[in-house]
């Protein structure tokens, strides 16, 4: 049965009507299919998805038709699309709408005028498929932001609805709270047979368990298939979106596109780390491998230079006179014009760590070195002043002006006569060139980011501190910006970054620290470092181990298999 | 069934009566009696920091009790003369202990009903008679943390580029003040949009709405919502037969205990006032009669 029929939409936004944000967007939805769209950001998706529920749907010219179950979308009232279609959306505060828990998941019903009986029924229902019972009673602002979203989820599912939009729930999770989301997503699908459409960047997650993948570019659909296919359909186009597919994937059609082995033989393209191994035995079924390393990569470690641009010793902090300790007798050396990536579990303090560094917090115990002088010892205009600054982990908090302009002549002073000159050079080298007059809440994610990066650049300083740079941030923007790192670093910048990506930064980073339990457990190369780890390491590391000795990344797996073959 | 987790209707009629009642009646055996209950289910409730806090409720007390005949000087007996022959009065002086013993149990009633009535509680209270309002007030329960963490957020940020001034003038201050506010609203503002497509998403506003709580009233409760209505009956009648009332100035006089209103209307005072103490208690021995069978 089609639950949804999307007809040659075209939609363009009253400010910019020659600009169409859709153009003839055709598309049928199943009942209990799980389709995932994805495509690079602002490609359409999110306005795509808000035509799908009436009270959702921007303002604008629109051309088309939007049947649901049959009839045009409109003709059905306010309570069935609301009880019906369920919205997630992708920021997890902002969707929670009262104080606690039981109230959230209620809240929906209430508006919908259930009475007591049903409402108490369907949020014990809900609490219990969730594992919530532990937590039902507490306020929303103690709540993780795995949590929150999950509840988001939990309280829109007990509307019962037959059909799930969500717009990228995890950009804002951690990696393990992303997991869980996403697999709660699927048990949704498997179990309750509801229709999913979810946008997402991180597709290892879901890939495999769509039933179709759509691929979306200036607000076209420029691929619809099933999961399986749709990185061939990408490469033959060489559409950059190619870049944001699973490890197995980029894999499995870095060699098949070379390699003449392969002709011939049957083998569908691999989804899962499971998969991909499976595959890597069935390729070399029964060949003796010839080589099983890779020659050792040049590392930038090896410089040599042995002063270290941020010292830790020996620090001890809490946030309270009678909370636990955050940092554990943290001590840390990072060298000079490196990429640092400080990797590990939620609330273990790696952010805490930077703002140690940064001197937004005091350690009780032990001493911070910039540079080799003690932090304290710096006066806050001479530290900010082209030694260090910070992109905290909301880029949005940095702006405080009308325009994106204004907020970056903040950061110089009105003596400078090079001031003009600065803000171009750093606008070109952030591309923020035809941004520089917008509004910066109204610029996105990626975008804001750039401009964030760009404010803290232009004091010049020797050492950024980054926390969570790649969180939200889709997989084409990724590589931008890491070609901004990249730039940076050659001009001797020291850049210290928090992440969660585990594949950026076996990519980018120079060193890499685990993080556990207030302290550094292990500092490595990034070879060395992901090398050593079974479940920390990359997915292409992940999936050939047990045949490879020293793979890390993608490319590293590409290249051994083609030597193999050849 | 600890007071604590009765239903909140319970909760808040006890404190309406008590509190009021505790303000109203100046006939000091009631307020010792106020006092002794108010403080017993304190003592009860609270297990931290309830020495220092009781202590500076004495000086408190003292204060008002021995400070009040300084200002007031009407009364018979004098005690003794100060400056410029101002006399110091043994009536306004009892005066003086009855006042701070009001006080000390209004905040003592106070202190334990923060802790009783949570705002959950206090919202399904008035959910039923004010709806739209009880929306507002969870709303902004839900925001007011929000705010706090956003604006930790946001001088951290400021901090890590350098932008922050810890000292300085006060006119950097004050500008650095009015930046974070700017940058607060304008954040609450694109906030609230999201927040509105929420509620609008999940029906806020299709029709006839219900209000959803988790409290559930039990018959014993139902009795003793009962029984409560009838105390504050009785004693409100005791009050208006004149039963409580006590005459400070220019001389102490008190209603006897012989009359029935006054007898009758404390009896009823002191079984109202130890509803939380006697919950409580009675639930700490049902559990200590519990592992004991263990």
């Amino acid at each position: 049965m089609v639950h949804f029929e999307i007809k040659n939409l075209s939609f363009s936004y009253p400010s910019d009507m020659k600009k169409e944000i859709l153009h003839k967007v055709s598309l049928t939805v199943k009942r209990g299919e799980f389709i995932t769209i994805c495509g690079k950001s602002g490609c359409g998706k999110t306005t795509l998805l808000r035509h799908l529920k009436t009270v959702l749907t921007p303002y604008g010219k629109r051309e088309g038709e939007i049947l649901y179950k049959g009839k045009n979308l409109k003709e059905a009232d306010l309570r069935t699309q609301s009880s019906e279609i369920g919205y997630v959306m992708q920021n997890p505060d902002q969707q929670i709408v009262t104080d606690k828990v039981w109230h959230e998941l209620a809240f929906g019903l209430e508006s919908l005028g259930c009475d007591q009986k049903t409402i108490r029924l369907r949020v014990a229902e809900m609490a219990s498929y969730f594992g919530i019972q532990d937590w039902f009673h507490k306020k929303t602002d103690q709540l993780s932001g795995g949590q929150k979203q999950l509840l988001n989820l939990a309280s829109i599912m007990a509307m019962q609805p037959e059909l799930l939009i969500l717009d990228e729930p995890t950009s804002q999770l951690d990696p393990i709270a992303a997991s869980d989301f996403l697999n709660t997503i699927r048990k949704i699908n498997r179990e309750l047979g509801t229709t999913i459409i979810i946008t997402e960047h991180r597709l290892e997650d879901i890939l495999y368990a769509s039933d179709r993948v759509i691929v979306m570019e200036a607000g076209r659909i420029i691929a619809d298939d099933m999961p399986e296919n749709i990185g061939e359909q990408l490469l033959k186009n060489k559409h950059p979106m190619f870049a944001a597919m699973p490890a197995p994937v980029q894999i499995f059609h870095g060699i098949s596109k070379e390699s003449k082995v392969l002709e011939g033989r049957e083998l569908s393209c691999p989804l899962t780390v499971r998969q991909g191994a499976r595959w890597l035995d069935l390729l070399f079924n029964g060949m003796a491998l010839k080589e099983t390393r890779i020659a050792e990569k040049k590392s930038n470690s090896e410089k040599g230079s042995s002063f270290p641009a941020v010292k830790l010793k020996e620090i001890w902090f809490r946030y309270q006179k009678d909370s636990p300790d955050v940092i554990k007798d943290l001590s840390l050396e990072i060298e000079k014009g490196s990429i640092f990536c400080i990797v590990g579990g939620n609330g273990t303090g790696k952010s805490t760590t930077l703002k140690i560094i940064s001197g937004i917090c005091r350690p009780y115990r032990g001493k911070v070195f910039i540079e080799g002088k003690p932090l304290e010892k710096y006066k806050t205009r001479e530290l900010f002043g082209g030694i260090l600054a910070m992109l905290p982990q909301d880029p949005q908090n940095l702006f405080v002006h009308k325009t994106v302009k204004e907020d970056l002549e903040e950061m110089i002073s009105r003596k400078d006569s090079r001031r003009e000159e600065k803000i171009k050079e750093i606008a070109a080298l952030c591309e923020l060139t035809h941004l520089l007059d917008s509004h910066p809440y109204d610029l996105s994610g990626g975008e804001l980011q750039r401009a964030a990066l760009g404010k803290i650049l232009l004091t010049n300083p020797g050492i950024i501190l980054l926390d969570e740079p790649t969180k939200g941030l889709d997989s084409i923007f990724k590589i931008t910006f890491a070609g901004i790192l990249k730039k940076l670093r050659e001009q001797g910048t020291t850049i210290i970054m928090v992440s969660h990506d585990v594949e950026f930064c076996a990519d980018y980073a120079d060193w890499v620290g685990m993080f556990f339990d207030g302290g550094i457990v292990t500092t490595n190369t990034a070879e060395g470092f992901f090398l050593g780890n079974s479940f920390y390491t990359t997915a292409a590391n992940r999936m050939s181990r047990h045949l490879f000795e020293n793979t890390v990344t993608n490319k590293d797996v590409i290249s051994l298999c083609q030597q193999n073959l050849s | 069934m600890c007071f604590l987790h009765c239903h909140p209707m319970i909760n808040l009629v006890f404190y309406l009566g008590a509190i009021f009642m505790g303000m109203c009646f100046t006939h000091p055996v009631f307020q010792l009696c106020a006092l002794l209950l108010s403080l017993s289910y304190y003592v009860l409730l609270f297990k931290e920091n309830r020495l220092r806090k009781l202590l500076g409720m004495s000086v408190f007390f003292l204060m008002i009790a021995l400070g009040n005949p300084l200002f007031n000087d009407r009364g018979e007996s004098l005690l003794f003369t100060w400056i410029n022959g101002r006399g110091y009065f043994l009536e306004a002086l009892y005066y003086g202990i009855s006042m701070g013993a009001m006080f000390v149990t209004v905040i003592l009633w106070f202190s334990t009903y923060q802790q009783v009535m949570t705002s959950d509680k206090l919202l399904y209270c008035f959910g039923n008679l004010a709806p739209a309002f009880t929306m507002i007030l969870t709303m902004v329960f839900r925001f007011i943390p929000d705010f706090q963490k956003k604006i930790l957020q946001i001088t951290a940020a400021r901090k890590g580029i350098g932008k922050w001034q810890e000292e300085g003038k006060q006119r950097t201050k004050i500008e650095q003040g009015l930046l974070i506010l700017s940058l607060l609203t304008s954040q609450a503002l694109e906030h609230s949009i999201v927040t509105a497509d929420s509620m609008k998403s999940r029906g806020f506003g299709s029709g006839k709405s219900t209000a959803f709580s988790i409290f559930q009233i039990k018959k014993s409760e139902t009795c003793l919502l009962f029984l409560m209505f009838v105390l504050l009956l009785t004693i409100l009648l005791c009050a208006l037969a004149g039963g409580m009332s006590a005459v400070y100035f220019p001389w102490i006089e008190l209603s006897s205990f012989g009359s029935l209103p006054t007898s009758l209307g404390f009896i009823c005072y002191a079984i109202f006032l130890s509803i939380p103490t006697v919950l409580h208690i009675r639930e700490e021995i049902i559990w200590y009669i519990l592992k004991l069978k263990i």
